[in-house]
């Protein structure tokens, strides 16, 4: 049966208070069209996992929809500077920021595609973040006796990843970098897809280029061409930055609601 | 030479520091490290690897992105993929020869904060975070920080928050470089554009310091590669908008 649905379908399954991955890194293929969706039916308590945010995280926190984030970074990185309504939000104590090494979110999501309840990390021994996170601790190496640290797994209720291809089954085709979003794909309950393309049902079965995401780890496939602007999903298309520099220019609700709009058109188009 | 700018004097001094045939990463918002691997590559560290959060092994960067620096591009002419997980896999066991990062505040003891300031939960100030500070810092073989601003704020007695404290070779700050040794950061050499009174009025510990040691001004060897790899002058961004 195909997977292929509607953007407000698909975000239609996301419930509030549930943990979810976004995939990508930075400014680059972030499923931007499902975030804006998310803002538009209202989502709350939203458990944000990522490795480095940016205006995903950004956009979430400005629209209410989060209750904390666990990022080792979140920043538009040098040029388009801070993420002021992260910050905002964090600052105020509507959001717990939650602080990771952007590798002990790879090592949770490791531990949770393994079932496994958690992973030892290196380095970490040294860090304040141990004793003011619960999801850290220091446990004594069965085997050599040392104290080593570990994070727990985290087993994201969804996934949102935004690929070049995908077929109406779930088959997903990611082109350059990969960030960390197959393990994302394993270590997820449920993954939903934006997809610049949905290509023929029997594509992957006669291209070299097999699908990274094998279509039983997905459950609903959206066709979001342009789907991740105004940030980049090269080589399809570069960040926008005149799109980027009128969403950092928001402030007030309307001025929110008149960006959302503004998109409709583009994460709309079947 | 004519004037010395400051940000290719702190491009050069972090590249002279990488060493031939040494395993060398770049993260995000880390445009002044990528162009100083790119110039070691060049110069004198031509077997030096260079490893970033795309994955792209020694990329052949044509033109660069200006407003990242974990972008597609670092992919292009690579000759092999070794993504982000990887790197700290590798840093992990011992076998990563150089980080480049950086932090917000820094204390004479080499704690790196790149968290918030004040507590923790209910903080005055949420930074970006420390990326992969955390686990690169303590596990990379040596740690190379830098940070366009130098003052009381930044270099203080004690640190808000530890994020992270490790392995610290140097800091590269617009005045100076910084070693850590015996436990503590020391003043290593002087940029020939700044004094030590000017590094001790804007240090908030007190400037140790064994000898006065001066940074090598920028070579022309060094500019003339710099202006090839970095035309658009993406190395001086972060002075001109100062932002992380």
């Amino acid at each position: 049966m195909s997977k292929l649905v509607t953007l407000p379908e698909a975000v239609d399954m996301i419930r509030d208070g549930e943990l979810v991955a976004i995939g990508g890194n930075v400014l680059h293929r972030a499923p931007m069209a499902l975030v804006r969706e998310i803002l538009r039916q209202r989502k709350r308590n939203l458990r944000i996992i990522k490795t480095a945010g940016a205006m995903d995280v950004d956009l979430l926190c400005m629209g209410d929809c989060v209750s904390s984030v666990d990022a080792g970074f979140v920043s538009y990185e040098t040029e388009y500077s801070l993420a002021s309504h992260y910050r905002k939000a964090v600052e105020s104590g509507k959001v717990a920021g939650n602080e990771h090494a952007c590798y002990t979110i790879i090592s949770a999501m490791r531990a949770a595609s393994a079932g496994i309840p958690f992973m030892p990390v290196k380095g970490l021994v040294t860090s304040e973040l141990i004793e003011e996170n619960s999801y850290f601790t220091r446990i004594k190496d069965p085997f050599s006796e040392d104290l080593v640290t570990v994070v727990k797994a985290i087993r994201p209720d969804i996934a949102l990843i935004h690929v070049h291809e995908a077929d109406i089954n779930g088959n997903a085709y990611i082109e350059g970098p990969l960030f960390d979003d197959i393990l994302m794909s394993r270590a997820s309950k449920r993954v939903i897809l934006s997809a610049e393309k949905i290509v023929p049902e029997n594509k992957f079965a006669f291209s070299q280029n097999k699908a990274q995401i094998p279509h039983f780890l997905v459950e609903a496939v959206v066709k979001a061409e342009k789907g991740a602007l105004p940030c980049s999903c090269l080589p399809n298309y570069d960040i926008n930055p005149k799109q980027l520099e009128c969403f950092k220019r928001c402030e007030t609700k309307t001025e929110l609601a008149a960006y959302l709009k503004s998109c409709e058109q583009t994460d709309y188009r079947r | 030479m004519g004037e010395v700018r400051i940000s290719d004097l702190m491009v050069c001094a972090m590249s002279r520091l990488i060493r031939d045939g040494e395993k060398v990463f770049q993260g995000v918002s880390s445009h002044m490290p990528m162009i100083a691997i790119l110039l070691a590559k060049s110069l004198h560290a031509p077997k030096s690897v260079h490893l970033n959060i795309p994955g792209g092994v020694d990329p052949n960067l044509k033109k660069l992105q200006r407003y990242s620096s974990a972008g597609k591009n670092l992919l292009e002419q690579s000759c092999s993929i070794f993504p982000l997980a990887e790197v700290f896999d590798l840093s992990m066991r011992g076998e990563l020869d150089v980080a480049f990062l950086s932090g917000i505040q820094f204390d004479r003891d080499g704690n790196v904060n790149a968290s918030v300031i004040g507590d923790y939960h209910k903080p005055k100030v949420r930074m970006p975070g420390g990326a992969g500070s955390a686990v690169l810092i303590p596990t990379s073989r040596r740690a190379i920080l830098w940070r366009t601003k130098h003052d009381k704020r930044t270099f203080v007695d004690k640190v808000d928050f530890t994020t992270t404290r490790g392995n610290i070779d140097r800091i590269i700050t617009p005045l100076c470089s910084f070693k850590f040794e015996e436990g503590r950061l020391k003043l290593d050499t002087i940029h020939p554009t700044s004094s030590l009174k000017e590094i001790i009025e804007n240090t908030g510990f007190p400037v140790e310091y064994d000898e006065i040691r001066y940074t090598g001004e920028p070579t022309k060897e060094e500019i003339t590669v710099l202006q090839k790899i970095d035309r658009d002058d993406i190395r001086s961004l972060e002075f001109q908008l100062g932002g992380k």
